[in-house]
C-alpha cells in the first residue's frame, strides 16, 4: 500500500510542509516580534534638563540635551541616555517654553542661528517662535512645543516624539 | 566582437560581488551590532586593525563600483535591445539592482555614526510616510518604537543574511538566463577587465585610506545628513519638487522602475532603427539622473555655511576617533568617550561653571584666581600676607568692606608655622608636625577672635578653617559657600551649587581642586585637552 506513488507524494508534502511550518512560523513570529512593540522605553514623566537660572527671563533660546536617567533598550539598561535635544527659553520667573529640536519633516536635528531655526537636511526654516516659514523647506508644520515647567529652580521637560511629515501633531 | 566586449561588465560585477562577500565576512568577524558597540567596533577596524581600513574601504567603495558598472551594464543592454530576447534576465537584473540598493541602505546605518544614523532616520522617515502601512514599515524596519539595539540587529541580519542569500540566487539565475556562450577568448577578456576594475578600486581605496567614519550617532547633535551618492538624484529631486516632494520621493522611483520593467513588453520592433524612441528614453532617463546627481553636489559645494559645519563635523570625527584609539570606547557607548580623559567630568564642569569668576584670564573675575598650586604652602603664605591682593580677595565685594581680613604681620618663621597649620588642614601627607603645632599656638593667640580651626566649627565672624583645602571641605564649600562655617551669608558672592550640581559632580570638582594643590603650571598645561 505504501507503494502508491501519489500517496507517497502527498505524504512527503504533508510531512515536509508540516516540518517547515513548525520552523517557519515561530521564526517569522520572532523576526516580526518587535513590530509595534515598545522595545525602547522612553520616560513619559518630566526630565530634569538643568537649572532654571541658566536662562534669563526674556532671554534667547538655549539648546539643552534631553537625557533620560534610565532607558531600557531591548536587552540592555543604560543610565543617562541622550534622547534628543530641545530649545528652551524663559518667559517669566516661573514659566518656560520648549521646542523639540526634532525637525517635523523627517526628524533631523535643527539648529538655532540666533534668529531662525534651520534644518540642515532639507532646508526647512522656522521663525524664532518655531513656526514654519513658508517656501523654505518641506516641513508641514512648525517645530513641536514640549511641555516644560520650572520646579524648585529646575527645568523639567517632557520628551515627546511626534509623527513626522504630517501637518497635524500626533504622538508617534 | 564589439558586443562581446560589453560582456566583461557582467563578469566585473560578479568579481565585485565576490569582493563584497569576502571583505564582508572579514568585517563581520569584528562587527558588534549594538547601539553601544557598533561605532566602536567599526572605528576599531578602521583605525586599529592591521589592514582594517583597506578591507573596510574595499567593502564600501566596491559597492559604488557595483552601482556604476550596473548602470553601464543596464544602459548597454537597453541600447543593444537584447532584453527583447531575454526579458526574464532583464527583469532579474532589475531586481538585482534593487538588492544592491538594499545593501547600501542596510549597510550605511550599521556604522552607527552621525552620517549613517541620520541618513537612515530620513530614509525610514520617507518610508514611514507611505499611506496606511507607513507606521508598520517603520516599526518593522527599526525593530520597535525607537532607534536602538534592535535597529542594528535587524539591519545587520538583512545585510549579512537575507540580502546575500537573495542576491546569490538572483545572480545565478541571471547568468543562466543570460545564456552566454563562454569561449576562451571571452574568459581572458573578462579576466583582464576584472583585474583592471580591481586595480582601480584598490587604488581608490588606498587614496581614501579606506572609507570615512563620522562621529558616533548622537540624537541630540545636528548633522547635515546626506544620502549615499547614488541616492543623491532623489535627494535633489525632492529638493526641486518643493511642496510636492513627498510625491516626488514616492513617484520618481516608481516611474523609473515601472518604465524599465515595462521596456521588454512595449519595445517590440525588430528593426534597430525603429527602436530609437526607446533608446532615447532610456538614455534620457540616465542623463537626467546623472544631471540631478551632479546638481545636488554642486548645490552643496556652493554653500559656505554647510562647508563650515562639515569641517566642524570632520574635526569632531577625528577627535573622537583619536580618543577611541587612545583610551578605548567606554562600555556605555561612544557618547561617553570623553570620560576617558583624565578628570574629564571635573574639568569640563570647572570650565563651564567656575572659570568665569576664578580664571586668571577671565575678564570679569569675581573671586580669587584658582590655578596650579592653589592652597599649597606658597599660596597660603602669600594669602596671609595680602588677603585682599589681586590674586586673592582683590576682585570681591568683600575686599572693599571693613569685614575684609587684614594682612597678617608676622616674622618669616612664625608665618611659616602658621602656614603649616593651615596647610595641615588639607590632610596632606607631608606636614611638618612640629611646625604645625607651633602654628597652632600662634593661631590661638592671633586668629581666634574671628576664626575657628576645629572641624566643622564656625568662626566668630569669619570662616571656620577646620579641614581647609581637604576634599570634604571643598565639596562642602562648593555646595554652600554662604554657610556659617564658611563665608557666611553676606561675605560671599559665590552661588551655592548644592542644588545645581549633584554630589558626584561636587566631589569630582573637589578632587580636581585637591589635585591642583600639588600641580605645577606645567602639569596643568600637559593635561589632555577637553
Ligand atoms: S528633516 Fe528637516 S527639512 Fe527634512
Amino acid at each position: 500500500m505504501g507503494d502508491d506513488p501519489d500517496r507517497r507524494k502527498i505524504l512527503t508534502c504533508a510531512v515536509g510542509g508540516g516540518l517547515g511550518l513548525v520552523i517557519a512560523v515561530p521564526a517569522a513570529r520572532l523576526v516580526l516580534g518587535p513590530t509595534g512593540e515598545q522595545t525602547v522605553t522612553t520616560p513619559t514623566d518630566p526630565l530634569d534638563v538643568g537649572a532654571a537660572d541658566r536662562l534669563k527671563v526674556g532671554g534667547p533660546w538655549q539648546k539643552v540635551d534631553v537625557v533620560a536617567p534610565l532607558v531600557k533598550d531591548g536587552w540592555t539598561t543604560a543610565r543617562d541616555v541622550v534622547l534628543g535635544a530641545a530649545f528652551v527659553r524663559r518667559t517669566a520667573d516661573n514659566q518656560a517654553q520648549a521646542l523639540s529640536a526634532v525637525c517635523p519633516h523627517l526628524g533631523c536635528a535643527v539648529g538655532w542661528d540666533g534668529k531662525n531655526f534651520l534644518c540642515p537636511c532639507h532646508d526647512s526654516k522656522f521663525t524664532g517662535d518655531g513656526d514654519a516659514i513658508a517656501g523654505t523647506g518641506p516641513a508641514k508644520r512648525g517645530l513641536d512645543p514640549l511641555p516644560v515647567k520650572i520646579e524648585d529652580g529646575r527645568l523639567r521637560l517632557t520628551w515627546i516624539r511626534y509623527q513626522l511629515d504630517t501637518a497635524s501633531r500626533d504622538k508617534a | 566582437m564589439t558586443k562581446q566586449i560589453w560582456r566583461v561588465l557582467g563578469w566585473s560585477l560578479v568579481m565585485l560581488l565576490v569582493v563584497e562577500a569576502l571583505t564582508g565576512a572579514a568585517l563581520a568577524a569584528f562587527y558588534a551590532p549594538s547601539s553601544t558597540d557598533a561605532w566602536a567596533s567599526v572605528a576599531y577596524v578602521q583605525d586599529q586593525m592591521p589592514w582594517g581600513w583597506l578591507v573596510r574601504g574595499l567593502h564600501f567603495h566596491a559597492a559604488s563600483a557595483i552601482v556604476i558598472i550596473s548602470g553601464v551594464h543596464l544602459l548597454q543592454i537597453a541600447v543593444a535591445g537584447t532584453y527583447r530576447e531575454r526579458a526574464a534576465a532583464w527583469w532579474i537584473g532589475l531586481v538585482l539592482v534593487l538588492l544592491v540598493l538594499g545593501f547600501a541602505i542596510s549597510g550605511y546605518v550599521l556604522r552607527w555614526d552621525q552620517a549613517g544614523y541620520w541618513a537612515n532616520r530620513v530614509e525610514v522617515g520617507i518610508a514611514a510616510g507611505t499611506p496606511v502601512v507607513g507606521g508598520l514599515i517603520r516599526s518593522l524596519a527599526i525593530g520597535g518604537n525607537e532607534y536602538g539595539n534592535l535597529t542594528l540587529t535587524r539591519f545587520y541580519t538583512l545585510h549579512v543574511i537575507a540580502l546575500p542569500a537573495l542576491i546569490t540566487a538572483g545572480v545565478v539565475v541571471h547568468i543562466v538566463l543570460a545564456k552566454r556562450a563562454r569561449d576562451w577568448s571571452d574568459g581572458l577578456r573578462a579576466a583582464f577587465a576584472m583585474a583592471a576594475v580591481f586595480a582601480v578600486l584598490v587604488g581608490y581605496v588606498v587614496s581614501q585610506h579606506g572609507a570615512d567614519l563620522a562621529a558616533p550617532a548622537d540624537p541630540s547633535a545636528a548633522f547635515d545628513a546626506r544620502p549615499l551618492w547614488y541616492f543623491r538624484w532623489l535627494f535633489e529631486l525632492r529638493h526641486l519638487a518643493g511642496s510636492a516632494e513627498k510625491l516626488a520621493a514616492m513617484a520618481a522611483p516608481a516611474v523609473v522602475g515601472g518604465f524599465l520593467v515595462a521596456l521588454p513588453l512595449v519595445d517590440k520592433p525588430e528593426r534597430q532603427a525603429k527602436r530609437m524612441p526607446w533608446i532615447a528614453g532610456v538614455v534620457g532617463l540616465f542623463a537626467l539622473i546623472f544631471v540631478l546627481t551632479i546638481a545636488s553636489f554642486v548645490q552643496d559645494s556652493g554653500d559656505a555655511d554647510l562647508a563650515k559645519r562639515q569641517a566642524q563635523a570632520e574635526k569632531d570625527a577625528s577627535r573622537t576617533r583619536a580618543l577611541a584609539v587612545k583610551h578605548g570606547v567606554p562600555a556605555t557607548g561612544p557618547l561617553d568617550i570623553k570620560q576617558g580623559i583624565v578628570m574629564y567630568r571635573a574639568r569640563s564642569l570647572y570650565e563651564k561653571r567656575c572659570t568665569g569668576c576664578h580664571a586668571a584670564t577671565s575678564k570679569d573675575r569675581k573671586g580669587p584666581i584658582i590655578g596650579a598650586g592653589h592652597g599649597n604652602r606658597a599660596w597660603l603664605t602669600a594669602f596671609l600676607k595680602e588677603p585682599s591682593g589681586d590674586a586673592f580677595w582683590g576682585h570681591t565685594k568683600l575686599a572693599k568692606t571693613d569685614d575684609a581680613m587684614k594682612p597678617v604681620e608676622l616674622g618669616e618663621g612664625d608665618l611659616a608655622d602658621l602656614t603649616e597649620l593651615l596647610y595641615a588642614q588639607s590632610g596632606a601627607s607631608d606636614v611638618d608636625a612640629a611646625r604645625r603645632d607651633r602654628g597652632k599656638v600662634i593661631f590661638d593667640k592671633a586668629c581666634t577672635d574671628c576664626h575657628a580651626i576645629e572641624e566643622g566649627v564656625a568662626g566668630a565672624s569669619a570662616p571656620g578653617l577646620g579641614g581647609l583645602g581637604s576634599r570634604d571641605w571643598y565639596t562642602s564649600f562648593i555646595g554652600n559657600p554662604k554657610s556659617p562655617v564658611h563665608m557666611g551669608s553676606d561675605h560671599s558672592q559665590m552661588p551655592r551649587f548644592d542644588k545645581d550640581l549633584s554630589i558626584v559632580d561636587r566631589d569630582a570638582l573637589a578632587d580636581y581642586l585637591v589635585w591642583l594643590r600639588t600641580a605645577t603650571q606645567r602639569d596643568v598645561d600637559l593635561l589632555e585637552p577637553l
